[in-house]
C-alpha cells in the first residue's frame, strides 16, 4: 500500500526559474490496485514518481509504503519495496551487460550483494522461462549484450525485470511512449498481464488518455503539482475520452479564469 | 599484412637481446597489475581516475620504506597494497560524498600524495639494491635473477587476474559493473553505489600499488618521481590490449589489457633498439607514440580490408 | 599487387638495415652510456666521457662501438634501458645521475657499472663504500665539499646569518646537501631557510617566498634550479639578495659567484676510469672518486645589482671573473 501525504518540491526556489512540481500532492493507493494516471506537461507526474521511488527528496510531506515512513530513506534503499519501469528503454538496462546479467541485478533487488555467484544455474532455468512469455525468442539468448536488442525488446525485458522479485509499488513512467505503437501495444499487453498475475499494486503514468481509462481501476489527473481528479469503479467505467477531456479543460478552465478574476 | 608485421617483428626481435625481451616482460607485468587497475576505474566504473599517478608511488615509497627499516618484504608489500587502497577510497569519497568531480578528485589526492610519499620516504628516493625482496626471498636456486623476476611477476599477474575474473562474476561485482554502466538503473535495483564506487577505487588503486611496490623491489628502489605518467600507460594498455582482443566477455577483456601493458613495452624496447635508422636518444617517445597508433590502426584497417574484399 | 610490392621492399630493406646494424656492432670494445634526463651538466659528463676516451685511443666507429640512452626522466624507461644494454653485453656502462646508476646497479653484478654525477654514492647502494668496494661498480661523485661552500658564502656575503636554499624536495641530491648545510650551518653561527620547488616554473615564485628572511641566497647543482636560474636572478636583482650558486655556469648567468664542477670535467674524469676498465682493469678495485678540480668564477656585475660588493681577496683568487 502506498500513501503519500501532501507532498511538495519547488526546484531553483527563490530564483527567477523556480518550479513548483509538486503542491500537497496526497494520494493514497490500496494493495494490489492498478492505477493510471495522466496529467499535461508539467503537471508533477514523472516528479511524483521519482519521489516515491526516493530519486528526488520531498521539501515537506510523507511518503509511507505499507506503514513505514520512508520519506528520508535514499533511493537505493527503497528499493526492495519500489519497481520501476522507465520510459527510456535505454536508462532501464545496462548496455554493456548480457540478458542473464540484467536480470540478475533485477533479481537482486533489495538484497545485500555478497560474493555469491552472480547468476546460478537455477537462475538460468528461472529467467529462460520467465522470457519465453515474451514469445521473443529472448530465452535462446541470455549470453547476448543487451545492447543488441532493441528499444521494444528491451523494455519488455525491463518489465520483467521490475516483475522478478515482488514490491509493494510498481512504478511505470509511460514506459510506452518511446516504442512504435505495435510494440507499445504488445508492452501494454504485458504489463495488464503481469500485474494481474502476481497482484502488483501498481501506478502508470500515461499521455494517453484512452489507455489511462481502459487500463487498470481507477485513474487519477495531476494538474500543477496537485490530484485534481480521481475516478473509479463504476463512474469511470462509463467515462469516454471525450468527457475526460471535457473534465480536463473544466479544471483547466476554472484555474485561468480564478487567475483573471484576480488580475482584473 | 599480418604476414609482413609478424615477420619484421620476428626479425627485430633476433636484434633484441634475451635480457631486453625479458626486461620488457618485466616491465610489461607490473604494469599489468597497473593496467588492471586502471580497468576498473576507467573501464568499469567510467572513472577516469589521475590518482593512479601518487599511488604507484606510494605503493613504492610504503614497501620501500618498510623494507629499507628490516621489515619483512611480504607484509611490506601488503601494506603498500593498503595504503593505496585507502588513498584510492578517499579519491572515491570526494566524488562520491562531497559530490567533486571525479576527474579533480582524481587530481586533488594525486596531488597530494606527491606530499604524502615525500613524508614516507623522508625524501625523494629510497634505494632497495642490497635489502632483500620478495624476488629475492623466493628465487630458486636453479635460476637467474633476471629469468625469476618476470616469472615471479607472471604469477602475480596470473593471480591478480583470477581473482579479478572472480569477483566480478559475484553480486557484487555485478552490482560494481552495473553502476559504471548505468548509474541511474544500478540505484533503482537497490545497490548503493556510494559504496561500490568507493569500493572499486580501492581495489584498483590496491592493484597499482602492488605494481608499485614489485616495481621498487625489482628496479633498485623507490623514488619520488616513478609514477609519473602511470596513468597514460595505463590508459594506453587497455586501449591498445582493447584494440587488439575486441572481446566482451570478461575473462578476455581483463587478458586483453594485460597484453597490451606488455606489449606497450615491448614497443618501448623495440623504440630503444631502432637508433640504426638515424634516430636519436630523444627520439624515443615519439617512436613509441608512433608504434601504438600503428597497433591502434592496425585492427581498423584490416576491418577496412576485409569489408572491401566481401 | 602495388601494395603487395610495397611491403615486400619495405620488408627487405628493413631486413638490410639489421643486418647493417649487426655488422656494425662487431667491434672492439662497446661502451654504453645513459643518462636519466638530458641536461646541459648530465650532457657536458657524456661528451666528457666520450672524449676522455678519444684522447685514450678508443674512437667511436673505428676501434670502440657507443651507445647513448636517455630515459627521458622516467624510471620505467630507465629500467628498461638498463637490461636493453646488460641484455648487449656491453664491456661497461656508464650510468650518468643516481635513477639511472641505481637502475643499472640493481639490474648487473657482472658488468662494470662506471657511475657519474651522483652525489652520494653510499646513500644510493651503489657501492658500499667510497674506497675499493669489490664490486662491479664505481665512478666519480659530484658531491662538494660543503664546508667549502660554506666557506665562500662566508667570504661573499660576511655578514650573512641566514641562508636561504631553493631546491627541489624530489632531487635526491639536493636533500642530501640540505640535510648536510643543516648540520654545518649553525657550526658558524648561521640558518639555513628552505624554499621548495617541485617543478621548475616553481623557482621563481620559492625565491620570492625568502624575500625579507634572508641575506642570501645559495643554490646547489638542482636540476629544477638550474634549468630556471634566470628566475632566481630576477628575485635576486630586484630585492637585493646575493645569489651563490654551485655551477659555474650560473655565475655567467647571474649569480655572484660559485665555486664548482666543471661538469665536462666531471666526464673527463668519469671517462679516464672507463678507459682504465677497457684495458683490464677490475672496478672493484677502483676506489670512487671525487671530482678533483673545482674553480671559482664570480661576477661582481651582479654583485653590484644585488646589493653586495666582492671583496678584493675573493677577485684576486677567482679563477674567472665573468663579465
Amino acid at each position: 500500500m502506498l500513501k503519500a501525504e501532501n507532498l511538495r518540491i519547488t526546484f531553483n526556489p527563490g530564483t527567477p526559474i523556480e518550479t513548483r512540481a509538486l503542491q500537497g500532492m496526497s494520494l493514497t493507493i490500496q494493495e494490489g490496485q492498478f492505477v493510471t494516471v495522466i496529467g499535461s506537461n508539467g503537471a508533477g507526474k514523472s516528479t511524483f514518481l521519482n519521489a516515491i521511488a526516493g530519486e528526488i527528496m520531498v521539501d515537506a510531506g510523507r511518503i509511507l509504503l505499507n506503514e513505514i515512513d520512508v520519506t528520508r530513506i535514499p533511493g537505493w534503499q527503497r528499493a526492495s519495496n519500489v519497481a520501476r519501469v522507465f520510459q527510456d528503454p535505454m536508462a532501464g538496462t545496462c548496455e554493456d551487460l548480457t540478458i542473464e546479467e540484467n536480470l540478475s541485478l533485477a533479481y537482486n533487488r533489495g538484497y545485500s550483494r555478497g560474493l555469491s555467484q552472480a547468476i546460478k544455474p537455477f537462475m538460468k532455468d528461472l529467467f529462460r522461462e520467465r522470457l519465453a512469455i515474451l514469445g521473443l525468442g529472448l530465452e535462446n539468448r541470455l549470453t547476448d549484450r543487451i545492447g543488441l536488442l532493441s528499444g521494444g525488446q528491451r523494455q519488455a525485458v525491463s518489465l520483467l525485470m521490475a516483475a522478478l522479485q515482488p514490491s509493494k509499488v510498481l512504478l511505470l513512467d509511460e514506459h510506452t511512449a518511446a516504442l512504435d505503437p505495435r510494440t507499445a501495444h504488445f508492452v501494454l499487453e504485458l504489463t495488464q498481464k503481469l500485474v494481474a498475475e502476481q497482484k502488483l499494486t501498481t501506478m502508470m503514468v500515461t499521455h494517453s488518455m484512452k489507455q489511462a481509462l481502459e487500463i487498470g481501476e481507477r485513474t487519477v489527473m495531476l494538474h500543477q503539482g496537485q490530484v485534481v481528479l480521481d475516478v473509479s469503479g463504476e463512474k469511470r467505467k462509463g467515462m469516454s475520452v471525450s468527457d475526460l477531456l471535457q473534465m480536463f479543460e473544466k479544471v483547466r478552465g476554472e484555474q485561468v479564469s480564478d487567475d483573471a478574476l484576480l488580475l482584473g | 599484412m599480418m604476414y609482413m608485421f609478424a615477420l619484421s617483428h620476428q626479425l627485430l626481435l633476433i636484434n633484441m637481446s634475451l635480457f631486453s625481451s625479458l626486461g620488457a616482460f618485466e616491465l610489461g607485468f607490473i604494469y599489468s597489475l597497473v593496467a588492471l587497475g586502471v580497468f576498473i576505474s576507467f573501464r568499469i566504473l567510467r572513472f577516469p581516475d589521475l590518482t593512479v599517478d601518487g599511488t604507484f608511488a606510494s605503493g613504492g615509497a610504503t614497501a620501500a620504506l618498510v623494507i629499507s627499516l628490516g621489515g619483512d618484504p611480504f607484509l611490506a608489500t601488503a601494506l603498500a597494497m593498503l595504503v593505496c587502497a585507502f588513498a584510492g577510497m578517499i579519491t572515491g569519497w570526494l566524488n562520491v560524498k562531497l559530490g567533486i568531480m571525479d576527474l579533480l578528485a582524481s587530481i586533488l589526492m594525486m596531488t597530494a600524495l606527491y606530499s604524502i610519499n615525500l613524508r614516507i620516504m623522508n625524501g625523494p628516493n629510497i634505494p632497495l639494491i642490497t635489502n632483500d625482496t620478495v624476488f629475492s626471498i623466493l628465487q630458486p636456486a636453479f635460476m637467474e635473477d633476471y629469468v625469476w623476476r618476470p616469472v615471479l611477476l607472471l604469477l602475480v599477474v596470473l593471480i591478480a587476474k583470477l581473482v579479478l575474473d572472480r569477483y566480478f562474476a559475484t553480486q557484487s561485482g555485478l552490482a560494481m559493473r552495473s553502476t559504471g554502466s548505468n548509474l541511474r538503473m544500478a540505484r533503482a535495483q537497490g545497490i548503493s553505489t556510494d559504496r561500490m564506487v568507493m569500493v572499486g577505487m580501492a581495489i584498483s588503486n590496491a592493484l597499482v600499488g602492488l605494481g608499485g611496490a614489485l616495481f621498487a623491489q625489482s628496479q633498485g628502489g623507490s623514488d619520488i618521481s616513478m609514477g609519473i605518467g602511470t596513468i597514460v600507460i595505463g590508459l594506453a594498455a587497455v586501449i591498445v590490449g582493447q584494440s587488439i582482443i575486441p572481446a566482451r566477455r570478461f575473462v578476455y577483456l581483463t587478458l586483453a589489457v594485460i597484453i597490451g601493458a606488455v606489449l606497450y613495452r615491448f614497443f618501448i624496447a623495440l623504440a630503444l633498439n631502432v637508433d640504426f635508422i638515424g634516430l636519436k636518444a630523444q627520439d624515443l617517445n615519439l617512436v613509441t607514440a608512433l608504434l601504438v597508433t600503428f597497433a591502434l590502426v592496425l585492427p581498423k584497417f584490416n576491418k577496412m580490408r576485409k569489408a572491401k574484399k566481401g | 599487387m602495388l601494395a603487395k610490392k610495397i611491403k615486400l621492399g619495405l620488408g627487405s630493406a628493413l631486413l638490410a638495415a639489421i643486418v647493417a646494424s649487426n655488422m656494425a656492432y662487431a667491434q672492439e670494445k662497446f661502451v654504453a652510456i645513459t643518462a636519466i634526463v638530458e641536461h646541459p651538466a648530465l650532457d657536458s659528463v657524456r661528451d666528457g666521457v666520450i672524449e676522455a676516451l678519444e684522447k685514450n685511443g678508443y674512437v667511436k666507429g673505428k676501434n670502440l662501438a657507443l651507445q647513448y640512452q636517455s630515459a627521458q626522466g622516467n624510471t620505467g624507461t630507465a629500467a628498461q634501458i638498463a637490461r636493453q644494454f646488460i641484455g648487449d653485453k656491453p664491456d661497461a656502462i656508464v650510468a650518468i645521475a643516481t635513477p639511472s646508476a641505481q637502475s643499472v646497479v640493481a639490474a648487473t653484478k657482472q658488468i662494470p657499472v662506471v657511475y657519474s654525477a651522483v652525489t652520494d654514492p653510499v646513500a644510493a647502494q651503489l657501492v658500499s663504500t667510497v674506497e675499493a668496494a669489490g664490486g662491479n661498480v664505481t665512478g666519480v661523485s659530484d658531491v662538494l665539499e660543503l664546508e667549502k661552500q660554506v666557506d665562500l658564502i662566508k667570504r661573499a656575503v660576511p655578514n650573512a646569518k641566514k641562508v636561504g636554499m631553493v631546491y627541489n624536495p624530489g632531487e635526491a641530491n639536493s636533500a642530501v646537501v640540505v640535510k648536510r648545510l643543516q648540520e654545518l650551518l649553525p657550526n658558524e653561527g648561521m640558518e639555513l631557510i628552505e624554499a621548495s620547488a617541485p617543478r621548475s616554473v616553481d623557482v621563481g615564485s620559492a625565491a620570492r617566498s625568502l624575500i625579507g628572511k634572508v641575506d642570501v641566497i645559495y643554490t646547489n647543482t638542482d636540476n629544477n634550479v638550474v634549468s630556471a636560474y634566470e628566475a632566481l636572478v630576477k628575485v635576486g636583482n630586484e630585492a637585493d639578495i646575493p645569489l651563490i650558486a654551485s655551477d659555474t655556469d650560473s655565475v655567467k648567468r647571474g649569480a655572484i659567484a660559485a665555486l664548482g664542477i666543471n661538469y665536462k670535467d666531471l666526464g673527463l674524469q668519469t671517462g679516464e676510469i672507463v678507459v682504465r676498465i677497457l684495458n683490464g682493469e677490475d672496478p672493484g678495485t677502483i676506489p670512487s672518486q671525487t671530482s678533483s678540480k673545482l674553480e671559482l668564477y664570480v661576477n661582481p656585475a651582479a654583485a653590484k645589482s644585488q646589493g653586495v660588493e666582492l671583496s678584493e681577496e675573493l677577485l684576486k683568487s677567482a679563477a674567472v671573473i665573468v663579465e
